[in-house]
């Protein structure tokens, strides 16, 4: 049995279908039609204690609800789901000591008052001893660098320290388990860094299993090692970042500085577009390997200058995406 | 309870956060509130009573209303506007603290200007009360504090039924308004005063009846039934039904959008 199982859970909800237009609205006021919308569709899974798991999707594809259920919100339809032991939605109080949720878009501190009142309040609520209390905190403090800003009304400050000041509420109890939904969500490329190294270091001190929804695939490649992709509210793939990358990444870009030019065919070149200071070619991995290219190249050529990029993995999510039509 | 009353704290520190705005709302208000006593002294200055109610008894009733009412205001607001606090789908995060959803829900907002109503509601009681020279006993003070928490009670158990209908609709509704401000405006008169279709509603529907009517007749010496005296006990037990709906109501809720 794993840490946490989750067994065919499904979840559908009605939604009222509403035209545009004034008239419409009258309409729809008097007699409505519904709309079934399964948001999440049999989804099964399970994770092992001190994982990090990567949940990805497009929009709208179910992550959010699958989090909401995970972590007690929502009652699924149907299906079942275990986590440390627990049904998430059936023992609220007793399951929620032991889990943490980071919301990227809603905030959980008090807008007009300083997050230290907060994280006073919180230790309240979750009646946590307060020598572990200061412990933490102070252990928070130090990591998130969060000394100056403790004490500033939250409303004035930016959004990377809120940030920062909403992972550390959210850990102040010490949890088992992480959720964090768009953690990095409107972050500069600095606080970035520190939320994932953060994140990073907490796996690994505290072993504390981390579920992590996102569409910065950056946030992907440095933290999980696993991914989930869900879409239309079904898991399209579960496994190891890198053998999708093996799958996926199948385009290499290649810019060319040469004064000379190209005039040839070569099976494996997908495409080739010339510009001021040479080429910028793109080349299919299958078909060519880019040592072959490039002795190709210097035969015919005289290169200047050779820039190698590997496709970026937005563009690779993209395309599966396109593959799984979602 | 510790953690209630720290969260009131925290929003009145919030609420001081922006001094002048709270200063102004506040003397906004007194002047809004004193109108609605003034249409009653307004009222009386033409006719001496109503059905035998005389001026200060029926302040004495207004009082008591406005006393529960405007208590869930400062103290139960986040009950009062539960709607908001679905589709701004702050309820989620409730949902993750390990502690009780309604006394979370309260703990979630509060309004401190509407303290001004409270403290109005008890000036008018304390007037009331002296100049309607009561013969005073030990009953009758407990049920002039009976009829102060039963009134509390009664506007804290509709609000908690209006807020289930969220779940479903994740939309406040008007029509609670009919029981809440509508309730409270029949109400703030001796429902006696109405024609009987009213009193039935109000003492079996929405038992208003129990909190200013039959207690009141004790309380004046219009009626020396003690059963009377101690009839807002009922209320209570009508709140019962009350947080079993708003629990079935929670097992519907269907979250919003991230």
């Amino acid at each position: 049995m794993s840490f946490i199982e989750v067994r065919q859970i499904s979840k559908t909800f009605r939604v009222a279908k509403k035209k545009s237009g004034l008239k419409e609205a009258f309409r729809s006021f008097v007699k409505r039609e519904y709309l079934n919308i399964k948001a999440v569709d049999d989804i099964s899974f399970s994770i092992e204690k001190g994982e990090i798991v990567g949940y990805i999707g497009p929009n709208g594809a179910g992550k959010s609800t699958t989090i909401k259920i995970l972590s007690g919100i929502l009652n699924p339809d149907s299906g079942s789901c275990k986590i440390a032991g627990m049904t998430p939605w059936k023992e609220r109080v007793k399951y929620v000591k032991k889990i943490g949720v980071v919301f990227g878009q809603k905030s959980q501190l008090w807008w007009d008052i300083p997050a230290e009142d907060t994280f006073d309040l919180l230790r309240d609520i979750y009646e946590i001893p307060e020598e572990e209390y200061r412990t933490t905190k102070k252990d928070l403090i130090e990591k998130l660098n969060l000394q100056d800003i403790i004490n500033i009304p939250v409303r004035q400050l930016s959004l990377g320290q809120r940030m920062r000041c909403e992972i550390a509420a959210s850990l102040l109890h010490n949890p088992e388990i992480l959720f964090l939904d768009e953690p990095t969500i409107g972050l500069d490329a600095v606080s970035k860094q520190l939320v994932r190294d953060f994140i990073k270091k907490l796996n690994k001190e505290k072993h504390t299993t981390i579920i992590l929804t996102t569409h910065d695939m950056s946030d992907i490649t440095t933290l999980a090692k696993r991914i989930i992709l869900i879409g239309k509210g079904k898991v399209l793939y579960d496994g190891s970042l890198k053998k999708l990358k093996d799958k996926y990444e199948t385009e290499t870009y290649i810019s060319v500085k040469t004064k000379d030019t190209l005039n040839f065919k070569k099976k494996g070149i997908i495409s080739k577009k010339k510009n001021k200071d040479g080429y910028e070619l793109v080349i299919n991995n299958k078909l060519i390997s880019i040592s072959e290219l490039l002795t190709f190249l210097s035969h015919k050529i005289s290169i200047e200058d050779i820039e190698i990029e590997q496709e970026p993995i937005d563009k690779m999510i993209v395309r599966l995406y396109e593959d799984y039509q979602i | 309870m510790k953690i209630y009353f720290k969260s009131l704290g925290m929003h009145l520190k919030s609420e001081l956060e922006y001094r002048v705005n709270f200063i102004l709302s506040f003397l906004s208000q007194i002047l809004v509130f004193f109108t609605y006593y003034f249409i009653i002294i307004a009222l009386f200055s033409k006719f001496n009573n109503i059905k035998g109610f005389t001026m200060y008894e029926v302040l004495l009733c207004f009082a008591i209303i406005q006393f529960g009412f405007s208590s869930n205001e400062v103290f139960a607001r986040g009950i009062d506007h539960f709607d908001k606090l679905i589709i701004r789908g702050d309820f989620d995060r409730l949902l993750l603290r390990p502690k009780n959803i309604i006394l979370q829900v309260l703990c979630s907002d509060s309004d401190f200007v509407k303290s001004c109503r409270l403290l109005q509601a008890i000036i008018v009681l304390i007037i009331a009360i002296i100049k309607l020279n009561i013969k005073w006993n030990l009953m009758k003070v407990i049920t002039l504090l009976l009829m102060l928490l039963s009134s509390c009670v009664i506007f804290f158990g509709i609000f908690l039924v209006a807020a289930s209908y969220c779940f479903y609709t994740i939309q406040g509704l008007e029509v609670r308004n009919v029981f809440t401000d509508g309730g409270k405006h029949m109400a703030q008169y001796p429902i006696g005063v109405f024609s009987k279709g009213f009193v039935l509603f109000f003492t079996f529907i929405i038992p208003y009846a129990f909190v200013n009517y039959y207690p009141l007749l004790y309380f004046l010496g219009k009626n020396d039934s003690i059963i009377y005296g101690f009839s807002p006990l009922i209320v209570i037990v009508y709140l019962i039904p009350c947080i079993i709906i708003f629990y079935l109501g929670m097992k519907r809720y269907t979250s919003v959008g991230s």
